[in-house]
């Protein structure tokens, strides 16, 4: 169940249960990007916390080989996750292997690369998918299928135009989780640091 | 002995053979559950120090149990789940399951979570306690970064009741989440890139070594998987379970039993006609192996309680031996034509029949003194038979031969064993046999040794692949490599294998054990102290610094807990938690340890028990099969050894084909001085050159072959000594009495060496290693020792 996460990915996908043409569009639209940076702001509410927390940073995202996630704010943490696992990237640029990670992350951005890469059935196995707008303004919503999942996960929206801008997740215990995403561009050339930890040629 | 007394022994002799086949009967198919043992591991002897470990490895490899475990596979998802959903269906309406578990019942993920509630604080995994021991944990800093994680979308423990993410670390690493397979539409299934895989477990009505419950279960099994093949195309089932080890075994030995019992059977049918040229000796024949057969079955399992694969298939192949005995009563009253007086026969042939009896019990006494359970059940089977069939020689068969034969021995068979006797014996043999010795030499200098395990156990290696897939995909299913972890008492066990699997962590070997489910007392006790750990003692009142941690006695306790509690509270505050919810986690410090009661409580757990055996438990490792590295890593820890099955067998197949070497030594010696007692030393060495050079030939042929040496082909070279034996003493004993006719005696050794070669000869093709080793040095060395009997009988002028 702790899995539930990857779901948040399979946003990425979806074919055959929404408005195909739309949803097949943004799909192949988001594919045409193999590597992307962006902004980001999460903020994340749960009803155990007294105030929202919210977190900044930059994100480069590549497709088949990975991701870097690099906090600024509030604090300075950069992890990267590949299909080998979860590392800690250190000033220096060296990597540490984090054991204890939430385990979906890592599977997150696993899926995404295999949902990017081309395989999208597994979103509409999961979710009915509901598609609105048109491509230069987009929402694609996620309902869980199975009352399994709808049980811990409400629903995820996700928005865009010319790259993706934003991810809603709701979950069923009242936790939010709302990531915005901005300058957003190809990534161009991969520092050393990044084309060592991702494994890109 | 009178003509009455002949009757009447034959009358009792027949009774008696009438309630042992009842006996046999009864004993057979007569008790509900078949005698016939198809658990391969109960064949194999005990190879470890001590008794514990044993249980160790037999628990190990039955963890599986009485279950079927399938994957249903199919490149497209949709399809493998329905195949799935509908395999279970199909076989969960068969009464030969108890249940079957395709469609997970609803359960709430609370119930997973709830009772480890009270022991969070108790619970720590290895990264989370290194964490906190570390100098300077910042607990404001890892809340910081938990509450940030990117997706981090909170799905075990609520954020509320483990806002550290130690409990949900925890759960993670539970061997439960070892596989790779998740709930996913009510099934559990893992993806992988060459499609979906569906678990179904099926639980069989009875035990996996129940004949019928076997039958039963592959049948519905097989029907059901031929429906959903057809209907879903494409779909795989791939299985596992000591059932389909079991019943593979089953079908090799019966399909061997049948080959080797119906070929040899005609043979030996036709070889006795065209021998004999009349039908009673053939069935007399028949009746009395048929008579040793099922005394030896009888026997046997009275004896041990049931009868091995093994057994059942050399059994079949001692027909060719037990054969011999009325073959060569058989051969008296042919040649003695209308002299024939039924009891002045057994006279006749008693003291060669003796002899030969003797010296075959010598050979399979010493494959009984073998620690193997199977060889000597084999061994019991022997001897049982033998003595049923030569018994019948001297007080059954009188009684139904009273008849002269209508027909002397077949003239062509005379003839052929006149000549090669003429050809084989003689200074002229023996000077062949020196130069075949010396020809041997190289064979014998290129032959090599194998003394694996395979040899006894030998599964399809189809099912082997899908085990591996399975343990693969599921995460279970065990190998054979293990730590055994002993100690006093739980407490002490527990705390031994944390010292291991410590090490292991370190080493980046992955493990399943107890450890990583229940820590010890005091590691729990440790984790309690260290989740007080905090760094937020400073913005308290009352702090006592990091290294004050509660120790021992109630007050520290108490102030301890109170203190804890302070800085728990602190620092979920600090880090944005609302206050009731950061008063709710401090009150719920410390709750209490996770005992041994609550492991053995928790269903989820339920698999895993094979794991704990009170004062014992046992470690896997997981992905490391190196032997040396595994053994390394438990050096120097006090109550644990790597148990190494495989290895053990190796290694005492290998010291007994030492032993059986040296014991054929000795066997040569014994029955050396049985010949010098009968024949005199100086005729003894010729009688003993036969079955000498047979064995010597047959090892040199081996090597030639380029068959390495195996403890099997050696116990086979002791029964070719045995049975060698016999051709020797049957010749050298028939002769006088056969001086009238040359070449009958003669004639009727190669009658008995061509039944057995029809036998043993055919468990050549036995797809069981040890069979079919144990067949083709029969083969061999009966061939050679009947072809060089000849030498045995004194010179003759005319050679």
């Amino acid at each position: 169940m702790r899995r539930l996460i990857v779901l948040i990915v399979l946003l990425f996908t979806g074919t055959a249960h929404a408005t195909p043409t739309l949803v097949d569009d943004v799909l192949a639209h988001l594919s045409t990007h193999q590597a992307v940076r962006a902004d980001f702001t999460q903020t994340r509410d749960n009803p155990a916390l007294a105030a929202p927390q919210v977190s900044h940073g930059e994100l480069l995202f590549a497709v088949g080989h990975g991701m870097f996630w690099h906090t600024r704010e509030p604090y300075d943490d950069t992890l990267v996750f590949t299909a080998g696992g979860t590392s800690r990237v250190d000033a220096q640029g060296h990597a540490q292997r984090v054991r204890d990670v939430n385990r979906g992350i890592g599977q997150v951005t696993a899926m995404l690369q295999g949902l990017l890469a081309g395989r999208s059935d597994e979103a509409a196995r999961q979710f009915d998918i509901a598609a609105d707008g048109d491509l230069a303004h987009w929402t694609l919503r996620f309902t869980p299928r199975q009352s399994r999942m709808a049980r811990v996960l409400k629903d995820i929206a996700l928005k865009g135009g010319e790259f993706l801008d934003g991810i809603e997740v709701d979950m069923a215990n009242g936790e939010t989780t709302r990531l915005d995403f901005s300058n957003t561009r190809d990534a161009g050339t991969p520092s050393a640091v990044e084309a060592k930890l991702l494994g890109i040629p | 002995m009178t003509s009455l007394t002949t009757s009447a022994r034959a009358v009792l002799f027949a009774c008696a053979s009438l309630g042992m086949c009842l006996l046999c009967a009864w004993l057979l198919f007569g008790r509900g559950a078949s005698p016939l043992q198809t658990d391969l591991l109960a064949m194999l002897p005990s190879t470890e120090r001590n008794a514990l470990a044993e249980r160790a490895v037999e628990r190990l490899a039955r963890a599986s149990g009485d279950r079927m475990i399938l994957l249903v596979a199919n490149a497209d998802d949709a399809a493998a789940k329905d195949a799935a959903r509908e395999l279970g269906e199909a076989l969960g309406k068969r009464p030969a399951f108890t249940s079957v578990i395709a469609e997970l019942p609803p359960f709430d993920l609370d119930q997973l979570v709830t009772p480890f509630l009270a022991h969070r604080f108790h619970l720590l995994t290895p990264a989370d306690r290194a964490l906190l021991a570390a100098p300077g944990f910042d607990a404001a800093a890892a809340l910081a970064r938990r509450l940030n994680e990117p997706f981090g979308a909170n799905t075990g423990p609520a954020l509320g009741d483990d806002p550290f993410g130690w409990l949900q670390h925890w759960l993670d690493r539970q061997p439960w989440n070892g596989g790779s397979l998740v709930p996913e539409d009510d099934l559990l299934t893992a993806h992988r890139d060459d499609g979906s895989y569906v678990l179904v477990i099926a639980n069989l009505a009875g035990s996996s070594y129940d004949d019928t419950v076997q039958r039963r279960s592959l049948g519905v099994l097989e029907t059901a998987e031929r429906d959903i093949v057809a209907k879903y195309p494409g779909t795989r089932v791939l299985r596992t379970g000591a059932v389909f080890y079991a019943a593979a075994a089953r079908a090799g030995a019966e399909r061997d039993t049948h080959v080797v019992g119906i070929a040899s059977t005609l043979g030996i049918a036709a070889l006795l006609l065209f021998a004999f040229r009349s039908v009673r000796p053939l069935l007399v024949a028949f009746v009395s192996t048929a008579l040793g057969v099922i005394g030896a079955t009888t026997i046997t399992i009275l004896v041990f309680g049931q009868l091995h694969l093994l057994t059942l298939v050399f059994g079949a192949a001692l027909l060719g031996e037990a054969v011999d005995y009325s073959i060569q009563y058989l051969c008296a009253r042919a040649n003695a034509g209308d002299a024939w007086i039924a009891e002045r026969g057994v006279r006749q042939v008693r003291p060669a029949l003796l002899l030969a009896l003797a010296t075959s019990l010598l050979g399979y006494a010493l494959l009984a003194l073998v620690p193997f359970p199977a060889l000597r059940q084999m061994a019991v089977f022997a001897i049982a038979g033998m003595t049923v069939a030569c018994a019948s020689v001297f007080w059954l068969l009188p009684a139904l031969l009273r008849q002269p034969a209508r027909a002397p021995l077949a003239a062509p068979l005379v003839r052929l064993a006149l000549g090669w006797q003429r050809v084989a014996s003689g200074r002229r043999a023996l000077l062949a046999i020196a130069v075949l010795a010396v020809a041997a030499v190289p064979g014998w200098l290129r032959l090599g040794h194998d003394d694996d395990i395979h040899l006894l156990i030998s599964p399809p290696p189809s099912l082997d692949e899908q085990a591996a897939v399975i343990r693969g995909i599921a995460g279970f299913g065990g190998g054979s490599q293990f730590w055994l972890v002993e100690g006093a008492d739980a407490e002490q066990v527990l705390q031994r294998e944390e010292a291991l699997t410590d090490r292991l962590d370190r080493a980046h070997v992955g493990w399943t054990g107890m450890t990583a489910m229940l820590p010890s007392r005091k590691r729990q006790a440790e984790n309690l102290q260290l989740s007080c750990n905090l760094a937020f003692a400073d913005t308290i009142g009352s702090h006592p610094s990091g290294s004050e941690l509660p120790t021992e006695g109630v007050g520290a306790d108490r102030i301890g807990e109170r203190t804890c509690r302070s800085r728990i509270r602190a620092a979920l505050s600090e880090a944005g938690f609302k206050p009731d919810t950061a008063e709710a986690y401090a009150d719920a410090y410390p709750g209490s340890p996770f005992t041994l009661a609550d492991w053995q409580a928790t269903p989820a757990y339920t698999p895993f028990r094979y794991l704990w055996m009170d004062r014992a438990s046992l470690v896997l490792p997981q992905g490391n099969d190196d032997v040396a590295t595994l053994r390394d890593l438990a050096k120097g820890l006090p109550g644990i050894s790597l148990i190494d099955k495989p290895a053990g067998i190796t290694a005492l197949f290998g010291r007994y084909r030492g032993y059986a070497s040296l014991w054929l030594g000795g066997a040569l010696l014994l029955v050396g001085a049985a010949f010098a007692w009968r024949y005199g030393p100086r005729a003894a060495w010729r009688v003993l050159l036969p079955p000498a050079a047979g064995i010597v030939f047959s090892v040199a042929a081996l090597g030639y072959l380029g068959e390495p040496l195996t403890l099997f082909h050696v116990m086979a070279l002791m029964l070719v000594l045995g049975v060698g034996a016999n051709y020797a003493v049957f010749l050298r004993e028939g002769e006088p009495h056969s001086a009238d006719r040359p070449g009958a005696a003669y004639a009727g050794v190669l009658l008995s060496a061509v039944t057995a070669l029809l036998s043993f000869g055919l468990l050549a093709l036995s797809t069981m290693p040890a069979l079919n080793h144990f067949g083709l040095t029969l083969l061999l060395g009966i061939g050679f020792t009947a072809l060089l009997a000849p030498v045995s009988a004194p010179g003759r002028n005319h050679a």
